[in-house]
Parts: C-alpha cells; structure tokens; sequence
C-alpha cells in the first residue's frame, strides 16, 4: 500500500507518500499563495525520493477543507486527476480532523481550528477515542467570540489546535484556554486516511469536493454592480 | 500525435483531443452560462467552483468521444492565460496531475492565440502573412502572423505581433453591457444579435471613436455610453424606443470599427488574409461585413465555424499540438498568468 496525501487548506501547502510502516517521503511549503506551483512538483519530487513511479500508487487522499478555496481546489484538481488517470480509490478528508488527530493523545476536548479569512475561522470540536478522536459537532464558520463562547458553556477543559489562531488568541485567553498553533498536514491525512483504504471505505475521484460552509457571496456584489451600471433601463 | 487540451480560463469547461495537429477527436464543453446569468455576468468563484465539478466528467466524455484513453495522449495542453486566476488554477491544476498520473509532457497555452489557431483544424495550416482579429468578451485585438507557420517554428512565442487594441472596453463587454442596459438575457451577444436582425442598423448614428485616428488602437466606452444616453434622452422625453433599431445601430457601429480597423491594418502591413477569432467572431454582422470587405479588398478570409469561435477545449489542443511539435514544454511548476498577453 502506497498513499499519496495532498493537503492545501491553508497557507501552508503539504504532500506525503505513506506506506504500511509509515511516511516515506514528505515536502511541505509555507509560503501562501504558491499552491498551484508547489503541489505537483511536490508530488513529483516525493515519488522520485521514494524511488517509485506513479505507477506504484494504490490511493490518494486529499484535504476537503475547510480552508482558503483556491488551495482547496489545487489540491483537489490535482488528487483528483492523478486519481482519475491511474483509475485509483480517493479518500476525502476534513483539515479539522487531521488537527484534531494530530493531538488524538491528549484527553481534554479539542477543538480544530482553521482561519476562514474575513475575520472569522472554521472549527469543530472533537473527543479521543480508541484509535483516534471522533468529532463531536458539525463544521461551523464563525468569530473567536463564538468560537471562545461555545468552547466556555462546554464547562470543560480544551485544547484549541489550528491555524489563524492569532486572530483568536485574545478571546481564548480571556475564557483561559491554551492554544497550540499547527496546520493540517499531508502525512498526518495520508496516516488518517490508511484504515479507509484498508477497510475500503473509498469514493471515486469526481466525488470529491472542498467543504465551503460559505456560498460563493456573488448576489450582493452583483447586484450592487448592476446599480451603479444603470442596471434595467427604467 | 495526440494533444488533450483543457480550456477552464472563464466561463466553460472544456476538453478537446486532436490528432496530428488538424484533426479534431473531440470537442466537449459543459457550458456556466445558466449559472452565471442571474448575476448579469461571469461572477469568478461561482466559475472556479463549477470548473471543479465539471472538469473530470467532461474529459471522460472527450475521452470516450475520441475513443481513446489518456494513456495514449502524446501532452497533455492547457490553458495558463489569460483568465480568471481561480478558475485558469483548476484546469492547470488537473492538467499536472493527468500528466503526473501518465509521465506526459505538460503544455501551457495562450488562450488568445490558441483561439486564432484552432483556425487549423478547419482550414489547415494557416498561410501568413495574416491578420487576425480576436474579439471577445475579455479582448478586442488585431494582431499579425508574419512567419510561415510549419509544424517546427508554430511554437515560436515571436510569431504574433500585436498591431492594435481596444484602449477600454472589449467587444463583448460592450455587447454584455448594453444588453443588460435594454433588459435583454445574458451573454448579450448572441441576444443583441437577434434582436439586431429585426431594427434597421442605420437607424441611429452612434459615434465610432478612434476610427479615423491613424493606428489599430481602437475605444468602445464611449459608444457604449452614447447607448445609454440615447436611451435616457427617450426615456426622458417620454419615447418608447426601438430596441431593435437601437441593437442594430450599436452592433453595427461595433463591426465597422472591427471592420476599418483590421482591414487598414491588413493593408498597411502587407497582410494577405484576415483570420476571424473568438467569441464575437460568432456574431453574424460581424462575419457578413468581414465577408463583404474582404472579397471587395481582394483579402482571404478565414471564419472558424461558430463553435470553434466561443471558448472550447479544441483550441487548446490544437494549439497545445503546436507547441509540442516545436518542442516547447512547460514543467510541473508551470503558473497561471491572468494578464497573459496574446503577444509577447
């Protein structure tokens, strides 16, 4: 078994190649705004350090979001095609389960966080569980407030891991919760990922799609647009 | 030799498979228009997330329509520029991922010179020294092919020399425009084409800027606003205008300023043929008087049919085949250029 991760939800882009021990060849970039340039030779890159072709492959998987919408759909675009082509099992995952799975030892509840831009952040909340966490509410989109408002009335000790947490920070420090900054990564998804493969629990390539929890805000700023052009001649 | 191309730059997402540079395999398009109407016009992430639903099933589709696999592709070509940046991401994005899957050659392609030589696929090799007109909702130029264009020199970045360019407006921005403006559907081409075929083009003098300015430089706003201020004025004086005559008088002061300006730069330079290219090479004025023109200045003319002049996946392949048969290759970290110019 052989799995390709592509993770691309937030500035800081991943790819890994995962085999039955583990990682064998991994390559990040933290520089936003890149994806497009990055992914690929990434991919590339990982497969020739591992010294297999594309051929070897036996699954991709690939961060879903949510997260910042044209890196979602490099990395998707790209998973999805090299999937498509080589005729292999996809397996989409959230970004906020990879965090939270990233501290699946610690025993308080965790809520995953990533920076939705506009001044508000994605989150979930989630539990450890034999063998990993388990997520414990829906997605949400929302501001710190929120986000510290909710984790309060739990009335329980948290961990909040993610990434645009400075935006958050002074909210979470006032209701006394620690913070640990981190981003989804590709070896973590690709790991997450395996017992899915294993299990065959896959979906095929066209299935997969970016988790917006937004719609695509065009209305207001169309029709803000066809005012100021006059819109109908009456 | 076969090249699949993939056009995700605007509003379609297309595929197109051609086959020793003139042969077209297949031509696939699954078309945004209905998504992008209600908004009057091309919102860019309603179009970046459409692109990503609709990439993988229409390559299957041109797949199965050329009856091949993607194994056998010789590249893999794609649309890098000009466009939208998110949506020119998703196909350049896939097109590296084919080309991984397969260890093929990845191609970057100019939309905009791609719509002049998918010309080939109909006509064959096209003959300079030409002009050509690329007129479309993102563009308004006229440029000139001097060299001949065999398999070897078709990839040479220098063969295209901008002669002209609308200074503001493009075409089909001012026919999208003016469209919305009278109440009619979205894209306004084809509509203002319709409605144009019942109104009388002399009906109305609308102004044709720029057009004895020496130059191929040509401006559109100007017009666009004479339009609407003819329009307010009725409204004013409580007239109901004729849409038709207004549509016809506005298309036509479009055309002539197409027409005058391609055909002084064809003459001025010595130019043998003019080559019609883009989505407002569909308008039917504008290929009737091109027609007339160029048969009364002794000029070829070479019209693409009407699918071949919107944006589809045909014109990246065929000119994606272009490039590989000059041997120019992107790499993986080929980038999206939205601002890419037709010539360099």
């Amino acid at each position: 078994m052989l799995i390709l991760g592509i993770e691309t939800s937030t500035g800081q882009s991943s790819v890994a190649l995962v085999g039955t021990d583990g990682v064998v060849a991994s390559a990040s970039l933290g520089v936003a705004r890149r994806h497009g340039e990055f992914v690929a030779p990434a991919v590339q890159f990982c497969l020739r350090q591992a010294g297999v072709g594309a051929d070897r492959v036996t699954g991709v998987t690939v961060g879903l979001g949510p997260g910042l919408y044209t890196g979602l759909r490099v990395g998707i675009a790209t998973a999805q095609a090299f999937a498509a082509a080589r005729d292999l099992p996809v397996v989409g995952m959230s970004g906020l389960d990879v965090l939270a799975f990233q501290v699946r030892h610690v025993r308080r509840l965790i809520a995953a966080v990533i920076d939705a831009r506009r001044g508000e952040l994605f989150w979930a909340l989630y539990r450890a569980v034999p063998g990993g966490v388990q997520r414990q509410t829906d997605l949400r989109v929302g501001t710190a407030e929120q986000l510290a408002a909710e984790l309060e009335a739990t009335g329980e000790e948290c961990l909040v891991i993610g990434d645009g947490l400075s935006r958050a920070t002074h909210e979470l420090d006032r209701v006394g919760i620690e913070t640990f900054a981190a981003v989804p990564d590709a070896a973590h998804l690709a790991e997450l990922a395996r017992p899915r493969f294993e299990r065959e629990e896959t979906q095929r390539p066209a299935d997969l799609l970016p988790i917006y929890l937004r719609h695509a805000d065009a209305k207001i700023g169309w029709e803000a647009r066809g005012r100021m052009q006059g819109g109908a001649a009456t | 030799m076969l090249v699949l191309g993939i056009e995700t730059s605007c509003d379609e997402t297309a595929v197109g498979i051609v086959e020793d540079r003139f042969t077209l395999r297949a031509n696939v398009i699954a078309s945004q228009v209905e998504l992008h109407a209600p908004y009057g016009g091309v919102v860019p992430e309603v179009a970046a997330r459409a692109h990503l639903e609709a990439l993988l099933p229409t390559i299957d589709h041109a797949l199965v329509e050329a009856g091949c696999g993607l194994s056998d592709m010789d590249a893999i070509a794609v649309t890098s520029g000009p466009g939208l940046i998110g949506a020119l991401l998703v196909g350049v994005s896939a097109a590296k991922g084919l080309a991984l899957a397969h260890d093929k050659p990845l191609i970057g392609v100019n939309h905009l010179r791609a719509h002049v030589e998918v010309a080939q696929l109909e006509f064959g090799e096209l003959q300079p020294p030409l002009a050509a007109l690329v007129v479309s909702g993102g563009h308004t130029s006229i440029v000139a092919l001097e060299k001949v264009g065999s398999g070897g020199e078709s990839g040479d970045d220098g063969r295209f020399r901008q002669l002209g360019a609308t200074i503001d407006d493009a075409a089909g921005e001012a026919f999208d425009k003016i469209a919305r403006f009278i109440g009619l559907g979205y894209p306004g081409g084809p509509e203002i084409d319709r409605l144009a075929r019942q109104g009388d083009p002399k009906a109305i003098d609308f102004p044709r800027a720029m057009l004895h300015e020496p130059g191929y430089d040509m401006s559109l706003s100007g017009l666009k606003t004479a339009v609407i201020r003819y329009l307010r004025r009725l409204e004013a004086a409580g007239t109901e205008p004729d849409l038709a005559d207004v549509a016809a008088s506005f298309q036509e002061a479009i055309v002539d300023v197409q027409v005058v300006k391609t055909l002084r730069a064809a003459r001025d330079e010595g130019l043998e043929r003019v080559v019609l290219a883009g989505g407002v090479a569909a308008n039917t004025r504008l290929r009737a008087r091109f027609a007339e023109a160029c048969e009364r200045e002794g000029l070829g003319l070479v019209v693409p049919s009407i699918p071949l002049c919107t944006d589809n996946g045909a014109m990246v392949a065929a000119s994606g085949a272009n490039l590989l048969a000059a041997g120019t290759l992107a790499d993986l970290e080929l980038g999206v250029d939205p601002n890419l110019p037709l010539a360099g």
